[in-house]
C-alpha cells in the first residue's frame, strides 16, 4: 500500500512539478514576480476538491463520457494557455499581468485533474481503515519526490546562460502543452468520440511506459509507446502550431524592437 | 447472478448489414476483476463496462491498451478499446494495483 501510494502521487505531480518549475524559471528570466504561484494553489486545490466530489455525476453525463470529456477539455484548455504564453513570450515585458494569469490558470489547471485523482485516492483509501498510515505516509514521500525533481528542474534551468535559459523553457514547455493533445487525444478515443485506430508503432522496447524514463517522458511530453495515427497526426498539427506561433511572434516582435 | 458476473459478454443485435459495437463486461470485486481474463475478437471495436461493485474508488489502467479512467465505489465505466492486433494485453487497477490484476486476450 505504501509503495503504491508513492509511486501513485508521484506520477500525478511530476506533471504538474515540472511544468511549475519551467513557468518559474521564465517569470525570474523575465523578472517579473512569482505572485502567480502563490494565488494558483489555492485555486487548483479548490478545483481539484470540487472536480474530484463531482466526478460521479461527471463520469455520467454524456453517455458516461464525461469523465473523458472534461479531462481532455482541461487538457485542450492547457495546450491554449501554453500557447498564448508561447506567443507573448517574445513580448513578455508588456505583457506583465497577463503572463501572470496565464501561468496561474494553466498550473490551475494541471492541478484539478492531477490534484483530484489524488484526492479521490487518499479519501477513499485513508477512510477504509487499516491503511490510512501507509496511504498518507506515502502519499508525502511521493508528493516530496516529484516536488524535488521539479526543485531539481528549476535549479537546472536557473544555471543555464542567459541566452539559453529562454530557448530551453520555451522549447520545454512547448513539448508540455503540446503533450495535452496526445493525452486528450487517446480519452476522446476512449469514450469513442474520436475514431481508435491500430497502433502505429510499438516502442515499448526502446523505452516502456511502465519504466521510470517512460514515466518521466509520459509527464513531461506526453510520450506513448503505441500511438494511434490519429494521435500522431494531431500532435504533429499541434506542435507546428505552437513552434509556427513562435516564430512567427519572434519575428514580428523583433522587427518592432529593431524599428 | 455469479454466471452473469464471470463471462458475460453478448454481442448486440446485427440488425441490417451494420452490427453494433459488441458490449463486455467486468466487475471489480474486493479489488480483484471479474472476470480477470476477457477474450475480445481481433481488429473490431469494443465497448467495455466496468462496474466497481467495492466501496472504494478504483483506476482502470492498461499501459498495452493505452486506458485509464477512474470508477468511484459502487458505480461504473463505460471504455471502449480496440480495434486491437491479436495479443494479450494486461490491465491493472491502480489503487490496487497487487491484487487488480487481469488481461485482455484478443484472437
Amino acid at each position: 500500500m505504501l509503495l503504491t501510494s508513492v509511486i501513485l502521487v508521484l506520477r500525478e505531480v511530476l506533471e504538474a512539478a515540472m511544468l511549475v518549475s519551467v513557468l518559474l524559471a521564465l517569470s525570474r528570466h523575465w523578472q517579473q514576480s512569482i505572485n502567480w504561484l502563490w494565488w494558483s494553489l489555492p485555486v487548483g486545490l479548490v478545483g481539484a476538491i470540487v472536480f474530484a466530489s463531482l466526478l460521479d455525476v461527471v463520469t455520467d453525463a454524456f453517455d458516461g463520457a464525461g469523465q473523458e470529456l472534461a479531462n481532455a477539455l482541461l487538457q485542450g484548455l492547457l495546450y491554449c494557455l501554453i500557447l498564448t504564453i508561447v506567443v507573448l513570450s517574445p513580448s513578455n515585458a508588456s505583457h506583465k499581468r497577463l503572463m501572470s494569469f496565464l501561468m496561474a490558470a494553466v498550473l490551475s489547471c494541471a492541478m484539478i485533474r492531477e490534484g483530484s485523482e489524488i484526492l479521490i485516492y487518499v479519501v477513499g483509501f485513508a477512510s477504509a481503515g487499516e491503511h490510512a498510515a501507509a496511504v498518507y505516509a506515502g502519499s508525502v514521500i511521493g508528493a516530496g519526490i516529484g516536488v524535488s525533481l521539479g526543485v531539481l528542474l528549476y535549479s537546472a534551468l536557473r544555471a543555464l546562460s542567459d541566452d539559453r535559459i529562454q530557448a530551453t523553457s520555451m522549447v520545454l514547455i512547448s513539448l508540455m502543452g503540446v503533450g495535452t493533445i496526445m493525452q486528450a487525444t487517446l480519452l476522446l478515443e476512449q469514450v469513442d468520440w474520436l475514431p481508435a485506430g491500430r497502433a502505429l508503432w510499438d516502442s515499448s522496447w526502446i523505452v516502456s511506459e511502465q519504466s521510470i524514463a517512460g514515466q518521466l517522458l509520459y509527464a513531461v511530453f506526453g510520450y506513448e509507446a503505441t500511438p494511434s495515427v490519429l494521435q500522431i497526426v494531431l500532435y504533429t498539427v499541434c506542435l507546428s502550431v505552437m513552434f509556427g506561433a513562435h516564430y512567427f511572434s519572434v519575428m514580428r516582435w523583433g522587427n518592432l524592437n529593431e524599428a | 447472478m455469479r454466471i452473469a458476473a464471470s463471462v458475460c459478454f453478448f454481442l448486440m443485435l446485427c440488425s441490417g448489414a451494420w452490427a453494433k459495437t459488441p458490449v463486455f463486461e467486468l466487475e471489480i470485486r474486493d479489488h480483484l476483476f471479474h472476470p480477470d481474463e476477457l477474450r475480445i475478437p481481433a481488429n473490431t471495436k469494443v465497448k467495455l463496462i466496468v462496474y466497481n461493485r467495492d466501496s472504494t474508488p478504483e483506476e482502470f489502467e492498461s499501459y498495452e491498451l493505452n486506458r485509464e479512467k477512474v470508477i468511484m465505489g459502487g458505480r461504473k465505466a463505460n471504455i471502449f478499446i480496440g480495434p486491437l492486433a491479436p495479443g494479450v494485453y494486461p490491465f491493472f487497477g491502480e489503487f490496487n494495483p497487487n491484487t487488480a490484476q487481469g488481461r485482455v486476450i484478443v484472437e
